[in-house]
Parts: C-alpha cells; sequence; structure tokens
C-alpha cells in the first residue's frame, strides 16, 4: 500500500497516515483554493486502501474548514461509511476547538451523519 | 503574484496608527476615502483583483486584528469563516465566468464593526445573465429558518458536485447558519455587460 503524505499550508491541512497503527491524520486548517482538488488524491487513497486495510481510524483535527471543504469531508465519511458495511473495522476522531462551541457542534452534526465509531474529543491547545 | 497583487489594502486600528499601502498615485485624497471608512465601522478593506494567497493574507491579518479587539474566539471564527466565504464566493465567480481583465475583476471587500456585531461585505462584478439567479438564492436562504438551513446544508451535502465546480453549493447556508441577521445586498449598473454586486452579511 502507497504512503499519503501532503504538508500543511496556511490554507490546507496536513495529510498523514501513519501504517503502524492505521491511523489517516488530518490536521490544520481547511480552506484551500479548491477544496475538490486539494482533497482528490486523499479520497481516491482512501478507496484504494479500504480495499487492502483492516481498519482504519480517520483522525480529524481541523480547527476550520470551509464549506467545500467540508462537503469534501463528508465524502471521505461516506467512503469510510461503505468500508464498514463491507467490515472494514472505520472509526473517526474528531478533535475539536474547546474555545469554540462552533466546532464542537459541527462535529455533533457529522457524528448523525454516519453509523459506525464516532468520538468526539477536545483538542488540547 | 504579479498583476494580481496590485490593488490595495487599507488598515485602520482603534490606536490610530493608519497604515496605507497603495500603488495609485499621490494625488489621491484618502481623508475622504478613510472618513467614509471611520463613519461606517470599516476595519480593514480590500479593493482590487484577488487571488487566493491575498485571501489568506488578508485572512490572517483579520484575525490578529480582530484579537487585538478582545473578541472570543468563537466570535472571531465566525467573522472569519463569512469573510472566507465570501472571498472566495467571489474569486470563484469571478474564475468561473472567466472574468479576467482588471477594471472589471476588481473586486472590494471590507470588515467592520458594526453595533455589537461585525460586517463583512464583498462587492464584485456579475454578468448580467447571472443576477437573477443570484439574488433568488440570496432570498431563498435568508426566507429559511435555523432549522431549514440546517436541513438543507444537509441535503446540499449529499449531492454529487458538477465536474469542474469550483464550490459545493453550500456557501450561502453556511454564511446564514453563522449569521445573526439576514443577508442584504444591492445591485447597481457596471457596464453594459455587468452589473456590481454588494452583498453584506452580519455576525
Amino acid at each position: 500500500m502507497e504512503p499519503i503524505y501532503i504538508k500543511a499550508t496556511i490554507s490546507s491541512p496536513e495529510i498523514n497516515f501513519e501504517p503502524d497503527n492505521n491511523v489517516l491524520r488530518i490536521t490544520g486548517e481547511s480552506y484551500p483554493e479548491n477544496s475538490f482538488d486539494f482533497y482528490a488524491p486523499v479520497i481516491s487513497w482512501l478507496k484504494t486502501s479500504l480495499q487492502e486495510l483492516p481498519e482504519l481510524t480517520l483522525d480529524i483535527a481541523v480547527t476550520y474548514m470551509n464549506s467545500s471543504s467540508t462537503k469534501c469531508t463528508f465524502d471521505i465519511m461516506d467512503i469510510l461509511e461503505d468500508a464498514h458495511w463491507r467490515g472494514v473495522k472505520t472509526s473517526i476522531i474528531w478533535r475539536y476547538d474547546r474555545e469554540n462551541e462552533r466546532s464542537y457542534e459541527m462535529a455533533e452534526d457529522f457524528r448523525e451523519e454516519v453509523l459506525f465509531p464516532f468520538e468526539i474529543e477536545a483538542l488540547d491547545t | 503574484m504579479g498583476q494580481e497583487t496590485r490593488g490595495m489594502i487599507l488598515q485602520w486600528s482603534v490606536s490610530g496608527s493608519d497604515h496605507y499601502d497603495s500603488t495609485k498615485g499621490d494625488d489621491m485624497n484618502l481623508y475622504d476615502l478613510r472618513d467614509e471608512f471611520n463613519k461606517s465601522g470599516v476595519m480593514m478593506c480590500f479593493n482590487g483583483p484577488f487571488c487566493h494567497s491575498i485571501i489568506e493574507e488578508i485572512g490572517k491579518a483579520m484575525r490578529n486584528h480582530l484579537a487585538a479587539d478582545n473578541i472570543a474566539q468563537a466570535s472571531l471564527m465566525e467573522v472569519f469563516a463569512v469573510y472566507i466565504e465570501l472571498a472566495q464566493n467571489v474569486r470563484n465567480y469571478l474564475t468561473l465566468r472567466e472574468i479576467t481583465r482588471p477594471d472589471v475583476a476588481s473586486s472590494i471587500i471590507t470588515i467592520g464593526r458594526r453595533g455589537e456585531g461585525y460586517v463583512v461585505s464583498s462587492g464584485n462584478a456579475v454578468l448580467n445573465a447571472d443576477v437573477e439567479m443570484l439574488c433568488s438564492r440570496i432570498d431563498e436562504v435568508n426566507a429559511m429558518t435555523r432549522d431549514e438551513i440546517k436541513i438543507q446544508y444537509r441535503k446540499q451535502m449529499r449531492c454529487k458536485v458538477k465536474p469542474a465546480a469550483l464550490g459545493a453549493g453550500l456557501g450561502f447556508l453556511d454564511i446564514a447558519k453563522r449569521s445573526t441577521e439576514k443577508m442584504t445586498y444591492s445591485v447597481r449598473d457596471l457596464d453594459t455587460a455587468s452589473k456590481f454586486f454588494t452583498l453584506s452579511a452580519y455576525i
């Protein structure tokens, strides 16, 4: 399986897969010039990897995402949900900013969209 | 960056340490402009053709500025989020319609105080043919209750994005979710092919 790593910029998060524990981390803020272009390699990596991996945890610590990044995140969760129904052990840890109640609301909104394990944790700052 | 960075950034701070940077001529009367901004509560303004890196830079400056204004982190991020949606909306629209001639593509974005809250406004050229659809989309979102906005947001998230689309059709809903009042807009003639569209959101 190919590794995936994308360096963070001011408007796009770091993407990093840890093969030792099958964790895909998305960390930073997300409002790239073109969210669809930015997330396309992540989505295609996930589609391939979820054919091979027995489990995958998506660890999201994104304190701000613009509306198109929200859409891309939803698409990513949809792929995880599909894999879950095929028998892959998928889960999400969503880290919210405790100083921003909207960030917790958003986590809750996303949790309502999926039927696999979804934990909400405060981000350590 | 070249030509795209042309334009001007005007920034005011409460302490009165004015900062001005412009490539325009010296004979311009900035006093009136400054006076106008101060009267209407504008804290920051960008006018010119803008690209992604400018959107990032203004965003960064705005966050620093608001942080110094002792605004709660949650509100700061709401103002920032609305700014990003408006700015990227303008940028995506001009890209989609291939509006590149500097005098037409030149857009304006302002962030200001309004009562206890903030107002973020964008002004840009919109082709005549697109004005009606844009206005009716905003009217539609303005007419929604909080719950309807949430339902529409979830519905729209499930929609497939058209190939080559630059946005997910969530921008106005996202703004409405974060707003304390309805969005307002105004339309003025720009030239024979386009109108100048001003949109404001209140946080």
